[in-house]
């Protein structure tokens, strides 16, 4: 959860709903404006590029994770394409940040843009469920800025975000005190994920295909109609001992179900995916980690089938390619058209 | 319906703009749109017309091979893909109308809509000239756009005069589209031609086929056809007031034309001109190359001088009174006699007897090219010049003649409209000269001829007189630029690529080129001066019968004898004369003396027609048995011949 400090005191926690609508006056532009007007002609010096694109962004460290495998046959690899099998997801789910940094002297002030929607498709054509999310702030560590922009700040009609309220920079490196707002803005971005999941998950029992893991929100890991798929693999859910076999999963294979359980996080069952032949090309093409609510009974035969069923609709979703994209080996058309459609309300 | 959208790479200008659509609108090629603008201009919210021009569609491919590749090179596994390819429809319009109209600028962003038929009527500013009062629209056709329809009015101030006038009619042939299209305006003129501008009336010269020769006979419509009358107002009739004209075939007793069926013999008018009619225009059929100078000052000194008036001068023998080509004949006979056995020389009023043969040669020769036209003996039968009526359709069916004579009739015919019109006495104030096959008689290239002359002649000058000119070809590129120039109105029919590739057709779209090389029947691109793109158009059926059908239903009648063609002729006057009575009266009189005698009758239409008829053959026909010569004598022999016996 992200937090909101203002110098008048006011209470700027993020309420999805009020900042679902793109409010006037708060994109990156004009708040660059308005500042510059208020620091009295002062334009405040701009990032070239967006911090996504700067290899600024925060990445986990490489890791593999020793997990409990849900099989009672241990760690294999399994054969489930079908091709009879239809579609069967009903929407698709992903978000989207822009994050641009101002420079307050060595202090970075963060311009974060983060949106959420969710397209279902129906007659094989995608539209909006309800209306996606978009939410702009300013992400800023308030205490290190001068009065003047503290001053600036506080009285312009937006909302900010103070990166240091939980937590505390160990040097105070300009690029640290970046790290952090980023981290601030990926948070944003994942709460509004968070909580169109959870609006799904209250509204139908239709499948809903979401873009990364569920096991942020308690409701959504425990919805049986939704299924994560991860595209990264920074962390390994396997033993280094089942590395060859989980980097050996031919096209239409999935590895046996683990239990994924992060911290805080609610526990998932989880398991791999390749989608596509890798032949060719390197060992994560076209593989993916799919996440689904863990039953009760964990180790029960209907949580096998389960991924076996929810394999399937994976691999329906083969089709059509989401080129142009570089990732279209491991991300299916609906998600595709998800970034698409944030990207051009940006 | 849509919405404007314009990027740095493909901006929208003032005449030009873009927007999409949803996948299923009912948005295509010739559709009017309206564009709503979001922010006011000088206090006034912007609202843009525009006609669609062009269309795309694409997916977020970026390269076919992807789709090729997805599907592993199997088109049929495309239909097993999961979710349908994001597809955008996107349209470029061309501007029809901005209001405000100042400042002129580029269209805004906005909503696009349907026009509706209001919206219509703005955007092509049919709104200046359909208000009630001074309302001088003449319906077109109906423009179709979803499941709204719109009536498509012309300004009869620029289809008639005296703002802007003419009409020229495109398209490829075998589709009836060029004269149903013809058909359809003249009665759609005839109905909503305001009666505070004036008369009209038309004249269609049918070069080709039964087309025009059954307008006063009611043809077949479906329901489709009658909805769109009563939308535009006209009643889906065949035309009240038809007269058809034609020549007589070369052996002079039935008409040359496929509407010779008895049945329909009516309205149906000989057209004959005798030596006055025809040397006015006698540069029409007389060669150029073989006519020089000193010819032509012959033939004017002949006009001049002799035709139509009593000559009596050395050596001719006797007085002569040229009213005729016979009597015509007869004065050079005389002349050339008189020139020989006087011995007066080569020359006669400075006149080489060569040259006076060349002229009797070329003069003698027009009644033989264009027999059944032009009469030895003079009759004339031609059209009403001075009478003629309202809403009156006038066809000259020359499609059977040859090209001599057809020339002769366009050029005799038009100037005739043209000085009646200036003496504004035809008896109506505006005429509509229906000419098909421009190609032929206006071309583009080749040598100059009177009839193009006269078809420039009218496009330029013809509107302050009230004479217009509704023009038809397949192929306008090659029809002389002055001419298809000056029609203010354009229509277009079914085009071939061929003809849309020329450089004439460079100002229309890729996809408006598409559409017009694939028009329905009854389908029409327009042009017309109010309106600032070309408007696509469905008019109806013509509520007359159709060529090729009339000439089944009615057909032409063959070759009968000279008294069967004689008594037909005489009983549109008296339906009481009989074969018999015919047979009687020209038994033992020579072809020519009948036919001369039926024509002479036919043109003054007697109360009394049998006693005319016969009296023409007591006038022409000497009763009275030839003077015996004078016996000469044979010379007696000399007394003293010594061999005499």
């Amino acid at each position: 959860m992200t937090h909101v400090v203002s110098d008048d005191g006011r209470t700027l926690t993020p309420d999805v709903r009020r900042t679902s609508v793109p409010s006037l006056g708060a994109t990156f532009n004009d708040v660059r404006r308005e500042l510059a007007t208020r620091l009295q002609g002062t334009a405040p010096v701009t990032s070239p590029l967006p911090l996504e694109l700067l290899s600024r962004g925060v990445q986990d460290a490489p890791s593999l994770r020793d997990v409990e495998v849900l099989d009672a046959n241990g760690m294999g690899v399994y054969a489930v394409a079908d091709a009879a099998t239809p579609p069967r997801f009903a929407a698709f789910l992903d978000g989207a940040q822009w994050s641009l940094a101002l420079w307050a002297g060595g202090i970075p002030v963060v311009h974060g843009t983060v949106a959420a929607v969710i397209r279902q498709r129906e007659d094989r054509r995608m539209t909006t469920w309800r209306k996606p999310v978009v939410r702009r702030a300013v992400y800023a560590p308030l205490t290190l800025l001068p009065l003047t922009w503290q001053d600036a700040l506080s009285a312009m009609d937006l909302e900010v975000v103070d990166t240091l309220a939980t937590r505390k920079p160990e040097s105070g490196h300009p690029f640290e005190l970046q790290e952090i707002a980023y981290q601030s803005v990926l948070a944003a971005r994942e709460t509004i994920e968070k909580a169109l999941a959870e609006e799904w998950c209250e509204s139908t029992t239709l499948d809903l295909f979401v873009d990364g893991g569920i096991a942020g929100s308690r409701k959504v890991a425990r919805s049986t109609n939704v299924v994560g798929v991860v595209k990264s693999h920074q962390r390994l859910y396997a033993s280094a001992a089942h590395l060859p076999m989980l980097m050996g999963l031919q096209s239409g294979e999935r590895s046996s179900v683990v239990r994924v359980s992060e911290g805080k996080r609610t526990p998932v069952a989880s398991w791999y995916l390749r989608l596509r032949d890798a032949s060719g090309h390197d060992p994560f093409w076209g593989l993916v980690r799919v996440e689904v609510a863990l039953s009760d009974t964990s180790a029960s035969r209907a949580l096998l089938e389960r991924a076996d069923e929810v394999s399937r609709w994976i691999l329906a979703e083969a089709l059509p390619l989401s080129v142009p994209d570089a990732r279209w080996d491991k991300m299916v058309y609906g998600i595709r058209d998800c970034e698409e459609f944030l990207r051009a309300i940006q | 319906m849509g919405r404007v959208v314009a990027t740095e790479k493909r901006p929208n200008t003032a005449h030009e703009f873009h927007f999409w659509t949803a996948i299923d609108s009912p948005i295509g090629i010739g559709t009017i749109v309206r564009v709503d603008g979001e922010s006011p201009v000088a206090g006034q919210v912007r609202r843009v017309y525009g006609v669609v021009v062009e269309g795309f569609s694409y997916t977020d491919l970026q390269t076919p091979i992807h789709d090729v590749l997805g599907h592993d090179g199997m088109p049929g596994s495309a239909s097993l893909a999961a979710t349908e390819r994001a597809e955008i429809r996107l349209y470029t319009a061309h501007v029809l109308r901005q209001i405000p109209e100042e400042p002129l600028q580029p269209v805004p962003m906005g909503a696009v809509a349907l026009a509706s038929d209001e919206d219509v009527a703005v955007a092509l500013r049919m709104d200046s000239y359909l208000q009630p009062g001074s309302n001088t629209g003449i319906p077109v056709g109906i423009y179709r756009a979803g499941a709204m329809e719109a009536p498509i009015y012309l300004d009869a101030d620029f289809l008639l005069g005296p703002e802007a006038a003419h009409l020229n009619i495109t398209g490829v042939s075998g589709l009836a589209t060029k004269t149903s299209a013809v058909e359809w305006l003249l009665s759609s003129i005839f109905t909503h031609f305001p009666q505070q501008k004036g008369s009209v009336a038309a004249i269609c010269f049918n070069v080709k086929g039964p087309d025009l020769l059954f307008l006063d006979q009611p043809g077949t419509i479906d329901d489709n056809d009658r909805a769109m009358y009563e939308k535009l107002g006209v009643e889906p009739a065949p035309f009240e007031r038809v007269r058809y004209f034609a020549p007589y075939t070369a052996k002079g007793f039935t008409l040359n034309t496929l509407r010779s069926n008895e049945q329909l013999a009516h309205n149906l008018t000989p057209l004959t001109w005798g030596l006055n009619e025809v040397m006015q225009f006698a540069e029409v059929l007389l060669n150029k190359d073989d006519i020089d100078a000193k010819a032509d000052a012959f033939i004017d000194f002949l006009q001049e001088r002799v035709i139509g008036r009593e000559f009596h001068e050395t050596p001719l023998s006797t007085p002569h009174r040229v009213r005729s080509f016979a009597e015509l004949e007869a004065f050079f006979r005389d002349l050339l006699r008189g020139m020989e056995d006087r011995g007066s020389g080569e020359h006669w009023r400075t006149h080489h007897v060569a040259t006076i043969r060349k002229v009797r040669n070329r003069l003698s020769n027009i009644s033989t090219r264009c027999a059944g036209l032009v009469t030895d003996e003079g009759t004339v039968s031609d059209l009403p010049f001075g009478s003629f009526q309202d809403r009156t359709v006038y066809v000259v069916d020359v499609a059977s003649l040859e090209e001599d004579a057809q020339d002769l009739i366009f050029a005799r015919v038009v100037s005739k409209l043209r000085e009646h019109l200036e003496r504004r006495d035809l008896g109506v104030s505006h005429v509509v000269v229906f000419v098909d096959e421009l190609n032929k008689y206006a071309p583009g290239d080749g040598p100059e001829t009177y009839v193009r002359k006269m078809l420039l002649d009218i496009s330029e000058r013809g509107r302050y007189l009230g004479l217009v000119l509704f023009s038809a070809q397949q192929f306008r590129s090659q029809v002389h630029r002055r001419v298809v120039g000056n029609a203010g109105t354009g229509l277009y029919g079914r085009m071939d690529m061929d003809e849309l590739a020329t450089p004439g057709y460079s100002v229309l779209s890729a996809a408006t080129k598409t559409k017009l090389a694939t028009l329905e029947k009854g389908q029409l691109m327009v042009r017309h001066p109010h309106f600032a793109q070309p408007i696509f158009v469905r008019f109806p059926r013509p509520a007359v019968l159709r060529g090729r059908d009339g000439a089944e239903r009615f057909p032409q009648a063959g070759e009968i004898p000279l008294e069967v063609a004689v008594m037909r002729s005489l009983r549109q006057l008296d339906p009481s004369i009989s074969l018999d009575w015919v047979k009687r009266t020209i038994v033992g009189h020579e072809e020519a003396a009948v036919l001369r005698a039926r024509n002479v009758t036919v043109q003054t239409r007697p109360d009394r027609v049998q006693h005319f008829f016969e009296a023409q053959f007591r006038r022409i026909v000497p009763l009275d048995a030839p003077a015996r010569p004078a016996t000469v004598p044979i010379r007696a022999l000399p007394s003293d011949d010594p061999y005499g016996f």
